[in-house]
């Protein structure tokens, strides 16, 4: 049972923080009702057996689904298979992410039908679809991903010139939704498969990365592309405001479980197709394997309902709480180091995070310890949820003013990094704005946006996944030039 | 310069370990007079019914391994066996077998490869060569030019004592990469000095290659 174990005990060291966070604030600054903290206590629990069980099932089931598909198509040694299947794969997994029809549901209702539903979720798709085709590609045909990077961004800059600055924030959030905690690892593994193949090892390393960065580029592109062809340029309608008087402590999470089974059996259909698919038209696994990698899957699938569970009925409600008096407080000074400070404890239990790291150790042999890449992240996290509250609090701020800098930065920055660190930090983008941020993290700003005169849940509210999409990605850059610098010969 | 006799045996310490430990029992066997270690990421099976019906199967283990002379490395076996308490289940296990010769330590100077030296009939040599993630390619080119036939590379993380660094408080073991070679005894050494020299391992940091003689081979076609 030592495996379990060792999964439970990973798992508890990175929720337990910000467990204890939260209630530190309960016996300090901000008392909570007994029954919201019981709520909140079973979601902990529920969320360290779910992500522990939703880990076991990643490493047993969907790594291997990617990985065996990213191998089989590069062997082909067709570059039309590999562009074809990277597009349909992008696109049936984006459509099926549960994030993403929240969003796209979001989007309809504030432009009152002017961007319906189904129109937000397909260009997205077919953006994501195209870019990790496209991102495939590179791989095989070893483009850096500076270029890849230099040119996307430089066109996302441009379309952004040209769209209304609330479809800016929500562009940047699509990119923050479509990767989501079944999409990041399949992604990684796809592009683990592809790369592995590499003669060149140093080459193979760092072309794992990357392609979750990749991809979410493309949902950006979608939405902007979306808004400048349809003008809706106003945000008109309104948001519902879902407000929770039930005292009822074992009931919301009962009320759950129906409507996230159904999506998370959703977001695993495609991985499940594909596999099908796989097993029929190509050698496949072997029996044994194929037993083992459903298995994965099927574990993969308890998990993440039982820890998104957690997440939306113990944790969500809390957040918003939090964040309204902690708001409330007369200094100012609190709410922002509490923002930092959640910011910084929230992503450690985010999931992709977990594979993220796992498969940065497996590539490197674990030269890059899982250590400073998780302070390096948080640290990111700390400061891009600390300067959303600060947004929310000084009204003149826009989220381009945030925005436009740190993209700035970054890039520059890939021109003194090492390639492997870019492809890292790009994606853990991706990674870090999953399930728990866009519940917990964006219920605490909306919370805190409640109760700041002036602020707007909605604009403030979007914009926030952005910020937590974009700050890793000079985290981590600044950690590749540590690194760098350090492991230089001293000899 | 110190002079080693030709008396000194070598012998290679493995130690098999749970993820994540094995820069643990490389900082520890470095206090302990091993000069240098290579980190690379094993599976290990996993003995448990429960767990094989529901589909898992292995566990991530780290393979360290660091060569010495023979008195060294009994000390440090034993040292680290006290320290990491290998015989409790669970806690890894670790081993020593006898090294022909090691190449490109600089504590360790050594010319020639008397691979007779092991007595009985010995027809095949493994050449283990550690040298920077990128050049286990050039690795395998310079054991062909020599007459070898083929190659394992496999990515590993270590260091030696010239070069480790530290980020913050976390030590750094830079990329390594461990290439296997089975070779015939008789053009063992051709190979060996066709990869000294295209990698210039005799320079401090510059990679080690150490030589095991092998009892049987299986699979290997003329």
């Amino acid at each position: 049972m030592n495996v379990i174990l060792d999964k439970l005990k990973e798992v508890l060291y990175t929720v337990l923080p910000i467990t204890v966070i939260v209630l530190i604030l309960h016996f300090t600054l901000t008392p909570l009702e007994t029954h919201l903290i019981l709520k909140f206590l079973i979601g902990t629990f529920l969320i360290i057996i779910g992500l522990s069980i939703f880990l076991l099932g990643v490493d047993l089931g969907i790594t291997p689904i990617g990985t065996a598909i990213g191998s089989a198509i590069t062997k082909t040694n067709r570059i039309l298979v590999v562009v074809i299947v990277g597009l349909l794969l992008g696109f049936f997994i984006s459509a099926a992410e549960p994030d993403l029809h929240i969003l796209a549901g979001q989007v309809d209702m504030v432009t009152s039908g002017h961007v319906p539903k189904t129109a937000i979720v397909v260009v997205v798709s077919v953006g994501l679809g195209v870019m990790i085709a496209l991102g495939l590609a590179r791989i095989v045909y070893n483009v850096s991903l500076r270029v890849v990077f230099t040119v996307m961004y430089l066109i996302v800059f441009i379309l952004a010139l040209f769209a209304s600055p609330a479809f800016l924030a929500i562009s940047f959030d699509a990119c923050g939704a479509t990767t989501g905690a079944l999409t990041v690892p399949f992604i990684l593994a796809l592009a683990l498969g592809v790369s592995m193949l590499k003669k060149d090892s140093e080459a193979s390393e760092r072309d794992s990365f990357g392609l979750v960065g990749i991809a979410s580029i493309g949902a950006i592109l979608g939405v902007l592309i979306m808004d400048i062809s349809s003008k809706a340029d106003e945000i008109t309608g309104a948001l519902e405001h879902h407000a929770l008087a039930s005292e009822s402590i074992i009931g919301p999470f009962i009320e759950e479980v129906p409507k996230i089974t159904l999506e998370v059996f959703m977001a695993l259909l495609p991985i499940l197709l594909t596999l099908l698919i796989f097993q029929i038209f190509s050698s496949g696994f072997s029996r044994r394997a194929f037993r083992k990698v459903l298995m994965g899957l099927i574990f993969a699938f308890v998990g993440l309902v039982l820890f998104l569970d957690g997440v939306n009925a113990g944790f969500m409600d809390v957040g918003s709480i939090v964040g309204y008096r902690v708001a409330m407080l007369d200094s100012k000074a609190y709410i922002l180091t509490i923002g930092f400070i959640l910011g910084f404890v929230t992503v450690l239990a985010e999931p992709a995070v977990h594979v993220l790291m796992h498969q940065i150790e497996d590539a490197t042999s674990g030269y890059i310890k899982r250590g400073l890449v998780m302070i390096a992240l948080s640290l990111g996290i700390g400061v891009a949820v600390g300067l959303s509250v600060l947004r929310v609090l000084v009204p003149g701020i826009q989220l381009w003013h945030y925005l436009l800098p740190s993209y700035i930065i970054a890039i520059a920055l890939m021109y003194f990094v090492p390639e492997l660190f870019i492809g890292i930090a790009f994606d853990s983008g991706g990674v870090a704005s999953g399930p728990m941020t866009a519940t917990f993290i964006l219920a605490f700003i909306q919370g805190a946006a409640e109760a700041v005169e002036g602020a707007n849940v909605l604009v403030d509210g979007f914009g926030m996944i952005a910020m937590v999409a974009s700050m890793p990605l000079i985290a981590l850059q600044i950690l590749g030039l540590i690194y760098k610098v350090k492991s230089r010969r001293e000899a | 310069m110190m002079f080693y006799s030709e008396a000194v045996d070598f012998e290679l310490i493995y130690v098999i370990v749970n993820f994540g430990m094995g820069s643990k029992v490389l900082q520890k066997a470095k206090k302990h007079g091993i000069t240098g270690g290579t980190v690379f990421l094993g599976r290990g099976t996993v003995k448990s019914h429960v767990l094989e019906f529901l589909g898992i199967t292995d566990e991530r283990k780290e393979i360290v391994v660091m060569a010495a002379d023979k008195k060294t490395a009994d000390e440090v076996a034993e040292f680290l066996n006290e320290h990491f308490h290998f015989e409790k289940p669970h806690h890894g296990i670790a081993f020593t077998m006898p090294v022909c010769d090691i190449i490109g330590s600089t504590a360790y100077k050594h010319d020639e490869i008397h691979t007779e030296g092991s007595g009985g009939k010995v027809m095949y040599n493994l050449v283990v060569t550690v040298v920077d993630r990128g050049k286990g390619e050039d690795v395998v080119e310079a054991s062909r030019r020599a007459g070898a036939k083929g190659a394992t590379i496999v990515n590993a993380r270590g260091s030696g004592i010239h070069e480790t660094s530290k980020v913050f408080s976390m030590e750094i073991e830079p990329e390594k990469e461990v290439v296997f070679i089975l070779v015939k005894n008789d053009i063992t050494e051709a190979v060996v000095a066709s990869i000294r020299e295209h990698l210039n391992i005799d320079q401090p940091g510059k990679g080690i290659i150490f030589v095991q003689s092998v009892n049987k081979t299986y699979g290997l076609h003329e």
